[in-house]
């Protein structure tokens, strides 16, 4: 080899290894700004917040003045509407999946309707909310109660929890089901005592995340007309009700006109930051706990 | 099994979701007849005495929202506590869609008239509305607090400004003694009430200029002028005298000196009548003479309006027209 070409060589090496270098450094930065933006969040949130954080916050009723404002109004509405969200979802959510995956023909119509929900999942959430308004609230007359609004959420995650969980049926080893027919089981034994067991885990860490998107979620809330001031505590799905989210908006466009609304917020945020987190955690842990390897 | 208890678990709570639904539904028209019978009965009795429960529905204009919401609380607080008022803030035209219905909303708030085809709605409906003026807010132009020029400013000089053939680019061309730098003009989008009286009333419907930037909150507004120096924006009255560290107000030049927008002079005989522009709440006559607790808190809210007003950002209305809604309030009883 001579000088020349191995000159070559060793500069077409140290390219690559400063390409190596450069891609590294790249992806470096783009996971850190989405890392960093949450940093800051974070830390404006807390120093605006955590001053108003205190139990007569939590507890206390919603009021303009912002030294006697409440968010437990909000909270028990997020719990009614949960209430109703959770149940739904998970029922419905579940048996779609079970069906399409191991019930329904493998055909055009299955594959109509599969392309169809992961259309869905796309859908503005805006939209689900005048389907909400149109559908419970007015042709159903339960009006803007946590029981429409429930429904509502409900139609806009139970896409994302179809997907899911027909990824964790799908992901069920066939020699499992094949050995449950085997020895003479019916498909519903099947599913029941053997899938299902398995898949559970999966289905179920798909599902919460889900909830915590509803948790989160103004838009379609904002179109069935759920009141500002709301002071009386919902008692029951039946109930007018408002959320921490909604709170949390209509606090940040009000900050012009009453400068603490800004700290509400920020602290209503802290609030609802931590109800996710507790839901997440939840999540990782029903993952870590049930899942089997085969 | 494990399983089973859990898929057991979640029927169960959806039938008794839906049972629950279908009971309530079946019971609740019947008790809220039994209601509202008794408390007319009571109403017509003994007024003062009387307790009243159930709920007032009131939607419409963000604008008026904030002193809404505060007399909505203070009747909770003050008078009665059983009495649900829910005050939303759809904006007005929306809240007119949930006002003119077949049991549709109690009150609208509205930063403007009633439009002729929403009256004419209501007539079709055979519903009974009835307008009450609440207060009054003062179209408020707002500048940097470091700009020193333009402190006082006419109407016509505020018009070239936005409009989109003004021939104003710079504070120059406007004053040649003013610096040579671009203005920056701002203002509500057209889901505002407040853009469409600047159109209608001060721009005579004359288009705005490409550069004007539109916001959808005020709050950005309030942000964007106390950052730049060359900012000029417009909004209700509220919205400046909460943020007077951060922004002035423009004193405007009718003709007869430099008017500051204050308390005092927004009126619809002050000095910055021009400018001035009411607002309203309207009720649902129909449902005011069926539930007492609607009739009762529209008589709170008439007696009380100019209590409040000034607290919330807005002027108060003049006491003739607080006696004549209560005087037709109380024909309804």
């Amino acid at each position: 080899m001579d000088q020349a070409q191995e000159q070559k060589i060793t500069r077409r090496i140290n390219f690559r290894i400063v390409k190596n270098k450069m891609a590294s450094g790249v992806f470096l930065a783009a996971t850190l700004f989405g890392l960093v933006v949450l940093a800051m969040l974070i830390y404006r949130v807390v120093a605006d917040g955590i001053g108003w954080l205190n139990m007569d916050f939590i507890t206390g009723k919603l009021s303009t003045q912002p030294e006697r404002a409440g968010i437990m109004g909000a909270i028990l509405g997020t719990f009614w509407l949960m209430l109703v969200v959770t149940p739904v979802t998970m029922f419905l959510g579940i048996g779609t999946a079970i069906y399409l995956e191991l019930y329904a023909k493998k055909g055009r119509l299955q594959a109509f309707i599969q392309t169809n929900i992961a259309n869905l999942a796309g859908v503005p959430s805006i939209v689900y909310g005048l389907l909400g308004l149109t559908v419970f609230a007015r042709a159903m007359n339960l009006g803007n109660v946590a029981l429409a609004g429930g429904l509502t959420m409900s139609l806009l995650i139970l896409p994302i929890v179809i997907v899911a969980s027909q990824e964790a049926l799908r992901a069920v080893p066939g020699f499992l089901g094949e050995a449950s027919y085997g020895i003479g089981a019916t498909k519903w034994q099947t599913i029941q005592n053997v899938i299902l067991p398995v898949a559970l885990p999966s289905i179920l860490t798909g599902a919460i995340l889900s909830l915590s998107r509803a948790i989160g979620e103004t838009a379609p809330l904002v179109v069935i007309g759920i009141p500002a001031l709301l002071i009386p505590f919902p008692g029951s799905i039946f109930d007018k009700f408002t959320v921490l989210p909604m709170q949390i908006y209509y606090w940040t466009i009000d900050s012009s006109l009453t400068a603490e609304y800004a700290n509400l917020a920020a602290a209503t945020i802290i609030v609802l930051l931590l109800c996710l987190l507790l839901l997440n955690s939840a999540a990782i842990i029903i993952r870590n706990k049930f899942q089997k390897q085969f | 099994m494990k399983l089973k208890n859990l898929l057991l678990l979640s029927m169960i709570a959806l039938i008794v979701a839906i049972a629950a639904a279908c009971g309530t539904k079946e019971d609740e028209p019947s008790g809220n007849e039994n209601d509202n019978a008794n408390q007319s009965e009571d109403a017509g009795a003994d007024e003062d005495a009387a307790t009243l429960e159930g709920s007032v529905v009131i939607d419409g204009s963000g604008t008026v929202y904030p002193l809404m919401a505060k007399i909505a609380e203070e009747y909770m607080i003050n008078e009665q506590e059983n009495v649900s008022v829910e005050v939303s803030r759809a904006g007005t035209s929306a809240g007119f869609k949930k006002f003119l219905v077949e049991g549709g909303n109690d009150f609208n708030d509205a930063s403007r008239q009633m439009k002729d085809e929403e009256a004419a709605e209501a007539e079709s409906l055979g519903m009974e509305v009835k307008e009450l003026k609440v207060a009054l807010d003062g179209l408020t132009f707002v500048i940097n607090p470091e700009n020193d020029w333009a402190k006082e400013l006419t109407p016509e000089q505020l018009i070239s400004i936005f409009k989109a053939d003004g021939n104003v680019q710079k504070w120059s061309d406007i004053n040649p003694e003013w610096p040579a730098e671009d203005i920056n003009p701002m203002g509500p989008n057209e889901n505002h009430g407040t853009y469409e009286f600047f159109y209608e009333n001060v721009l005579d419907k004359q288009d705005l200029a490409d550069h004007v930037k539109l916001e959808q909150d005020y709050s950005t507004l309030v942000n964007l002028v106390s950052e730049d120096k060359n900012g000029i924006a417009f909004f209700g009255f509220g919205y400046y005298v909460n943020n007077t560290d951060k922004l002035q107000a423009v004193h405007v030049d009718f003709g007869n000196g430099a008017v500051e927008p204050s308390l005092e002079t927004i009126a619809e005989d002050g000095d910055y009548a021009d400018f001035t522009r009411p607002v309203f709440t309207y009720l649902n006559v129909d449902n005011a003479k069926e539930k007492a607790q609607v009739l009762d808190y529209a008589l709170y809210v008439v007696n009380n309006v100019n209590t409040f007003a000034g607290e919330t950002g807005f002027a108060p209305i003049p006491e003739e027209e607080v006696e004549a809604n209560i005087e037709f309030l109380n024909g309804l009883k």
